[in-house]
C-alpha cells in the first residue's frame, strides 16, 4: 500500500529527469523503423510493411499474450482534462469513443493513441497507463478518431468538435489547441494528423450539410496554419471550376480529407484520397466531375499546391469518396523501376497510378458483384453509368455505400509484390427523396438489400489480378492488414478473431479469439530486442510476442 | 479463391460483424440524440416564414431569386433560440435590400426553430421520406413473377402471398423480396424457422443439422430442432460442413434484376390485395 502510494511520485521524477527520452528522432519517419511505429502508417509509404521478421512463418504458433490494456473513456479520476465544451453528465455512451480505431504510435517504449475526445500515453512493456487526457465536447460525430502525430515532445490529434489539440508526450498536458472547422456546420474531425519536417497535416470530414472540404498544415510549434488546401475550386476560373456548374455548388461540394495520407520525401508530395461530393447522393445540382472531390491528389508538403489529380469516381453519387490510403510503392514495371501509388478504392476498382505525374497504370475490379461502371476509360477512370444514380422508384447498386473497401487500411509486400486489402460485396437500393432543384444534404435513401460477403484478396499490383483471396465463411470486408517480412501477413476477421495468413497463398497459419473485432490496424515493433505485434479490438490493445 | 453460394449466406446473418469497421458515413454508427424542435412551433415558424420571407428566400428556405438559402447559412447553422437570426429580422438588410420585420420574441423563435428543424431534416438522412415506388408496370411484373423470375417455383400469389399488398406498404414489400427475413414463424404449433441450416459430418460418419449459430475459419456451432447445442473445431475442411439456405434464389436474383424488373415486380405485388 505504502509503496504503492510512493510510486507516483517516483515516475514523475523520473519523468523529469529525462525529458529527452520521449523525443522522436524525425529520421525515424523516413525509413520503415523496427524500433519505433513513429506515424500513422508506421512510415510515410503507407504499405504497413514492417521488415523485422523475429516472428515468422516458424514460430507463429507460438506467439503468446504480452499483455491487454484496457481503456475507461469519459472524464475519469485521473484524467487530464482539456476542451471547450461543458463538463459532461455522464460517460460518454458513443459506442465509437470506446473503439479503438487509431495505430498507436510507439516511441521510446511508449504507446501513444486516441479515440474521440481521448488520449492514452501506455507502458509498451507492460501494458499500463502513464496518463489519459479528456476533451470536453461542443458535438459533433463521435464515430471515431485514427490517432496521433508526434514531433519531438509534442503530440497531436483532433476532436469531433474539430479542434487540433497538442499535447507534451511527457506529461499528457496540453500545450494549445486550434480550431480548424465549425462544428455547427456538421464538420467533424477523424483524421490522425501527419507530420512533416514542421507541418502538422490535418483533415477534416462531415458530409451532412454540403460544406466544402480542405486540408491544413499547422507549424508543430505553435499551431499557427501555413497553409489550406480547398478540396474544391472557391471561384469561376480556379483550376476544375469547369467541372462545377457555378460557384454556388462547389462551394458546397464536400471533399472531405477524413483519412491521413502518405508521403514521398524525394518528391515532396503529400498524396491524400479525398471525399465524396455533396449533396452526397444526387448530382443534379452540381452536374460535371466535381474535381477534387473522389481524387487522388498530390500536394507540394512546404506549399499546399496541387501538383497532379487522379479521380477514381468521377461525379459520385454514392458516398464512394477516394480517401481509402493511397499506398507508395517503389517496384520494376517492364524491367524499369517505377514510382508507384496504390490504393484499393471504395467504388470497388483497384488502382496504380505512376506517382510523379498522377497517369494511369491499371484499374482492375476488385469485386464481382459492381454493377455500377460503364467500362474503363483511355485514362483509366471508370465510367459511371448514369441509370445507377438515385431515382424516386430507386436502383439496385454495389457497392453500397460503405464501399467494396473502407477506412481500414490495406498493406502491400514488396516481397511478394502484392497488395492486399479486405473487401465485402453487397447491394443497396438508392431511392431519390429530395426532387428540389437544389437538394441538400444526402437528397437520397438508401435501404440494404444483400450481402454476398467479404473477403481478404491479394492483388497483383502489375496487373491488377487477383493471386489469392480468402472468402470469409462470414463477416470480414474492409480489416486492417500489417504485413512483415517473417512471411507473415496479420488480419482480422469479423469474427473475433486476429488471425495471420501465408502472404504468398493465403495459407492461415495462426490465430487467436479476442473480445472483439479487430478495429484498427495492427502494428508491430521492437523492444529490448523483442518483436511485438500490437492490435486494436473495440476497447482493448492486445500485445503480442513470441518469448526468448 | 470461389465462391461458395452457401457461405455467402451466414454472412447475411451476421452482417452486423462486418458493419464494425466499414463506413465512416454509414448510417448504423449513429451521431446521438438530435436536437428536439417543438413540431407546433416548428408549424407556426412555417406559417410565417412562408408568408413573411418564403417570396424572397424561397418556401422551404432553400433560397429564391433575391435572398439566399437559409439551410447552409452560416449564421442560422451557428444561431441558437433565434438569438442570431432575431436581430437581421428585427433590423433587416438594408444594404442587401432586405426589409425589417417587427416579429415579436414568440414568432422569431417559431421561424428559428422552423429553420432548424428544416436543417435537422436535410441532416438527418435515416429519416428521409422514400416517395412513390410503385411506378412499375403490374402486367410486366406478373409476367415476371410466372416467368424469368421462377418466383412460382416457392411462393404463390393464392397462398403464402395472398392479401400481401394489403398487408405491407410498398417500400416493405419490396425490402421483403430484395432482403428477406432470415427468421420467421411458421408450422403448428408455430416455431421460429430459419432460413438457413447446416449440417456438420464428422469423420466417423456421425452427423447433426440445425441452425448455424457460428460458423468462422475455426469453429462451427449449431442448434438444433430440439434446442440442443453442439460446437466443433475445423480445420481446414475437417469436419465437413454443409449449408443449406432456402433463400438462395433471392440473393442470386441481385445480380439478375434490371432496376425495371424491381419496379415492375413491386407494382405486381401491390396489387395482391
Amino acid at each position: 500500500m505504502k509503496l504503492k502510494s510512493l510510486l507516483p511520485g517516483i515516475c514523475l521524477a523520473l519523468a523529469a529527469a529525462s525529458t529527452m527520452a520521449q523525443m522522436l528522432d524525425p529520421a525515424l519517419l523516413t525509413k520503415p523503423a523496427t524500433d519505433a511505429w513513429p506515424t500513422y502508417h508506421g512510415d510515410y509509404s503507407g504499405r504497413r510493411f514492417s521488415t523485422l521478421k523475429q516472428i515468422n512463418q516458424s514460430n507463429v504458433k507460438h506467439l503468446t499474450l504480452a499483455w491487454i490494456y484496457r481503456i475507461k473513456v469519459g472524464i475519469t479520476p485521473n484524467a487530464i482534462v482539456g476542451g471547450e465544451g461543458p463538463m459532461p453528465e455522464g460517460p460518454p455512451t458513443d459506442p465509437g469513443v470506446s473503439t479503438i480505431k487509431a495505430t498507436p504510435l510507439m516511441v521510446n517504449g511508449i504507446l501513444y493513441f486516441s479515440t474521440p475526445d481521448n488520449a492514452w500515453a501506455v507502458d509498451a512493456r507492460s501494458g499500463r497507463e502513464l496518463w489519459h487526457f479528456a476533451w470536453k465536447t461542443k458535438g459533433g460525430v463521435h464515430i471515431g478518431n485514427r490517432g496521433m502525430g508526434m514531433y519531438g515532445s509534442w503530440l497531436f490529434f483532433e476532436t469531433p468538435d474539430n479542434y487540433l489539440v497538442s499535447l507534451d508526450a511527457r506529461t499528457g498536458k496540453e500545450r494549445w489547441h486550434k480550431e480548424i472547422a465549425d462544428v455547427k456546420q456538421e464538420y467533424f474531425s477523424t483524421p490522425a494528423p501527419i507530420v512533416v519536417g514542421n507541418h502538422v497535416l490535418v483533415g477534416t470530414g462531415g458530409d451532412s450539410l454540403d460544406v466544402p472540404g480542405f486540408l491544413e498544415a499547422h507549424d508543430a510549434e505553435t499551431g499557427a496554419i501555413q497553409w489550406k488546401w480547398w478540396s474544391e475550386p472557391l471561384k469561376k476560373g480556379d483550376p476544375g471550376f469547369e467541372t462545377w456548374p457555378d460557384e454556388y455548388a462547389m462551394r458546397h461540394g464536400g471533399g472531405m480529407t477524413w483519412i491521413p495520407g502518405t508521403y514521398d520525401p524525394d518528391l515532396h508530395l503529400y498524396y491524400l484520397g479525398t471525399g465524396n461530393p455533396n449533396p452526397v447522393l444526387t448530382g443534379r445540382s452540381r452536374q460535371g466531375d466535381n474535381l477534387y472531390t473522389c481524387s487522388i491528389v498530390a500536394l507540394n508538403v512546404d506549399t499546399g499546391k496541387l501538383a497532379w489529380y487522379f479521380q477514381p469516381s468521377p461525379h459520385d453519387t454514392h458516398d464512394w469518396d477516394a480517401a481509402q490510403t493511397p499506398v507508395l510503392i517503389d517496384a520494376e514495371i517492364d524491367g524499369k523501376p517505377r514510382k508507384l501509388l496504390a490504393q484499393g478504392n471504395r467504388n470497388g476498382y483497384f488502382f496504380v497510378l505512376d506517382r510523379t505525374n498522377g497517369k494511369s497504370l491499371v484499374t482492375a475490379p476488385m469485386i464481382r458483384s459492381m454493377n455500377w461502371s460503364k467500362g474503363i476509360a483511355p485514362n483509366g477512370q471508370p465510367i459511371p453509368d448514369p441509370a445507377k444514380e438515385a431515382t424516386i422508384p430507386g436502383v439496385l447498386v454495389s457497392p453500397p455505400t460503405g464501399g467494396a473497401t473502407n477506412w481500414p487500411p490495406p498493406s502491400f509486400d514488396p516481397e511478394t509484390g502484392m497488395f492486399y486489402v479486405g473487401t465485402s460485396q453487397q447491394f443497396s437500393m438508392f431511392y431519390l427523396t429530395d426532387t428540389d432543384p437544389h437538394p441538400e444534404g444526402w437528397g437520397a435513401a438508401e435501404r440494404d438489400a444483400g450481402y454476398l460477403g467479404g473477403d481478404l484478396e491479394a492483388i497483383d499490383i502489375k496487373t491488377g489480378k487477383i493471386v489469392w483471396d480468402h472468402h470469409y465463411p462470414f463477416g470480414g470486408g474492409a480489416v486492417g492488414i500489417l504485413t512483415t517480412a517473417g512471411k507473415l501477413l496479420f488480419t482480422g476477421d469479423g469474427a473475433q478473431h486476429l488471425m495471420a495468413f501465408d502472404p504468398a497463398n493465403g495459407e492461415i497459419l495462426w490465430h487467436a479469439g479476442l473480445a472483439d473485432d479487430l478495429s484498427n490496424g495492427p502494428e508491430t515493433y521492437l523492444l529490448d530486442d523483442q518483436q511485438y505485434l500490437v492490435v486494436g479490438a473495440g476497447d482493448s490493445l492486445y500485445a503480442f510476442t513470441v518469448e526468448p | 479463391m470461389k465462391y461458395s453460394a452457401v457461405s455467402r449466406l451466414i454472412g447475411a446473418l451476421v452482417l452486423t460483424g462486418a458493419a464494425v469497421v466499414t463506413g465512416q458515413t454509414s448510417t448504423s454508427e449513429s451521431k446521438g440524440p438530435p436536437p428536439k424542435y417543438d413540431p407546433t412551433s416548428v408549424e407556426r415558424g412555417k406559417g410565417i416564414f412562408v408568408s413573411a420571407c418564403g417570396f424572397c428566400h424561397g418556401s422551404n428556405a432553400k433560397g429564391g431569386e433575391k435572398g439566399p438559402d437559409l439551410l447552409r447559412s452560416v449564421l442560422v447553422l451557428d444561431d441558437e433560440n433565434g438569438k442570431a437570426i432575431g436581430p437581421v429580422i428585427l433590423r433587416g438588410r438594408p444594404d442587401k435590400g432586405m426589409p425589417r420585420f417587427p416579429f415579436t420574441p414568440l414568432q422569431i423563435a417559431d421561424i428559428a426553430n422552423f429553420l432548424h428543424s428544416s436543417i435537422k431534416n436535410a441532416i438527418d438522412r435515416d429519416s428521409y421520406k422514400i416517395l412513390n415506388i410503385v411506378t412499375g408496370d403490374p402486367k410486366a411484373g406478373e409476367a415476371y413473377f410466372n416467368g424469368q423470375g421462377h418466383c412460382t417455383s416457392c411462393h404463390s400469389v393464392t397462398g403464402d402471398l395472398k392479401g400481401v399488398g394489403a398487408k405491407y406498404e410498398a417500400v416493405t414489400l419490396q425490402d421483403k423480396f430484395l432482403e428477406p427475413n432470415y427468421s420467421w414463424m411458421e408450422g403448428t404449433p408455430p416455431h421460429r424457422v430459419s432460413a438457413i441450416s447446416v449440417t456438420v459430418t464428422l469423420p466417423s460418419g456421425e452427423s447433426y443439422t440445425g441452425t448455424p449459430v457460428n460458423f468462422d475459419d475455426f469453429n462451427v456451432s449449431l442448434r438444433e430442432l430440439d434446442g440442443a447445442y453442439h460446437s466443433f473445431k475445423r480445420e481446414k475442411d475437417v469436419p465437413r460442413v454443409e449449408m443449406h439456405n432456402r433463400l438462395q434464389a433471392h440473393l442470386e436474383m441481385l445480380s439478375r434484376y434490371t432496376d425495371a424488373d424491381i419496379h415492375n415486380i413491386t407494382a405486381y405485388l401491390v396489387t395482391l390485395k
